[in-house]
């Protein structure tokens, strides 16, 4: 019983030594600490995009901001414009004619 | 004072009239008036080899078309919309092929000929000064493009007095008041606007025993068949006018006045002139 015992504790014990070396050198506690350059550089470089693309937007916004004003005026100048030609447009521009029995100064016929 | 110039231009006898003060210089918008007819007649006409028009329909593309050309096959396609192509400006090949293939002046009145099939609604493509052509599509501007020169040269001449410009069947007026004759019995008195005839009392001829005329159907490429002899009809302008006749010719029931003579020969007002 007591040698049954001893055996299968010391088969835990055994897993258990074997599974802790195990994640000890799962974890490669001599690896570097230093960080890899190639990543740094992916870092820097995606930082320079997002400050790049802040730029753009602010200026994009800028400048978006100066033509809607200025379309806003345009409109403006536009719809006085109209306002003021359909003010002076003579009342009608169709055709004006009626039958009358005066002798025809010029005849049409058929093109 | 009435001024007058009478010549011939598009196939057909050209009236001005021309309410101006006589005088040494009372001749030159009259003259000018005649030398845009010209100019016009050389960018529209089919029948001249080196006119902006053959040259459209022989290389079947334009890519810097003169701005009268442009704007005319601009007004025809959007007259094939409006009309649901009763006017069609590529009709050309019908006519052709109904044997009006030269100037009405030279055309045979009488003869034989193998009457040619022919087809209409071709593809055009205008944007800005480039015209294309659909392969095959060929134009005939010859109603469209006269009315639109009578426009053009009536808004010239109204820089020196009430006018009148009549060149055949197409004709408008500037200020003043016009009394024109439509028929032996009708006259209309013309304020503003314009006038076009479209009928087959004129251009027609015979081909193999079978009288021919000028007006084709786009819907059969052949000249069309109608009850009336003539449509009258009056517009704003005489290129919308010359659309509009045309059409009427052809059955629609365009809303605006005008004088129908039937082949029975009676003469009907509609419109609002009756």
């Amino acid at each position: 019983m007591t040698d049954r015992f001893t055996r299968l504790s010391t088969l835990v014990i055994a897993v258990l030594v074997f599974v802790v070396a195990w994640a000890a050198v799962a974890a490669k506690p001599w690896a570097s600490a230093k960080p890899d350059p190639r990543l740094a550089a992916l870092t820097q470089r995606e930082q320079l995009l997002r400050a790049d693309a802040r730029r753009v937007r602010q200026i994009v916004a800028k400048r978006s901001a100066t033509y809607q004003s200025a379309l806003a005026q345009r409109k403006s100048q536009l719809a006085a414009a109209n306002t003021r030609l359909l003010a002076s447009a003579p009342p009608s521009a169709a055709p004006a004619v009626r039958v009358v029995n005066l002798p025809p100064l010029t005849i049409t016929r058929t093109s | 004072m009435m001024l007058e110039r009478h010549f011939k231009a598009m196939g057909t006898e050209v009236e001005l009239l021309l309410d101006a003060p006589s005088g040494d210089a009372a001749d030159v918008p009259l003259a000018r008036a005649e030398a845009e007819f010209e100019r016009l007649e050389q960018t529209m006409s089919r029948f001249r080899f080196d006119s902006e028009l053959s040259r459209l329909n022989r290389e079947g593309r334009l890519d810097s078309a003169s701005p009268d050309l442009a704007r005319v096959v601009e007004l025809a396609l959007a007259a094939r919309d409006a009309t649901g192509g009763l006017f069609d400006p590529t009709v050309h090949d019908a006519v052709v092929a109904a044997g009006y293939d030269r100037t009405f002046d030279d055309l045979v009145a009488d003869g034989s000929a193998r009457l040619l099939p022919a087809t209409c609604g071709g593809a055009v493509d205008v944007e800005g000064f480039r015209i294309e052509l659909g392969a095959g599509t060929r134009l005939d501007l010859g109603g469209i493009g006269k009315g639109y020169a009578v426009d053009r040269v009536a808004e010239l001449l109204a820089l020196s007095g009430p006018c009148l410009v009549n060149a055949g069947g197409d004709l408008a007026v500037r200020g003043g008041s016009w009394p024109v004759g439509i028929t032996d019995e009708v006259t209309l008195e013309l304020e503003r606007g314009a006038i076009a005839t479209s009928g087959i009392d004129r251009r027609r001829w015979h081909r193999n025993g079978r009288q021919l005329h000028h007006l084709i159907d786009p819907f059969t490429a052949r000249p069309a068949e109608s009850p009336f002899v003539r449509v009258t009809v009056v517009a704003d302008t005489a290129a919308e006018a010359e659309v509009l006749a045309k059409a009427a010719f052809l059955g629609a029931d365009v809303d605006v006045p005008r004088v129908l003579v039937l082949a029975d020969g009676r003469t009907v007002l509609a419109g609002g002139l009756a």
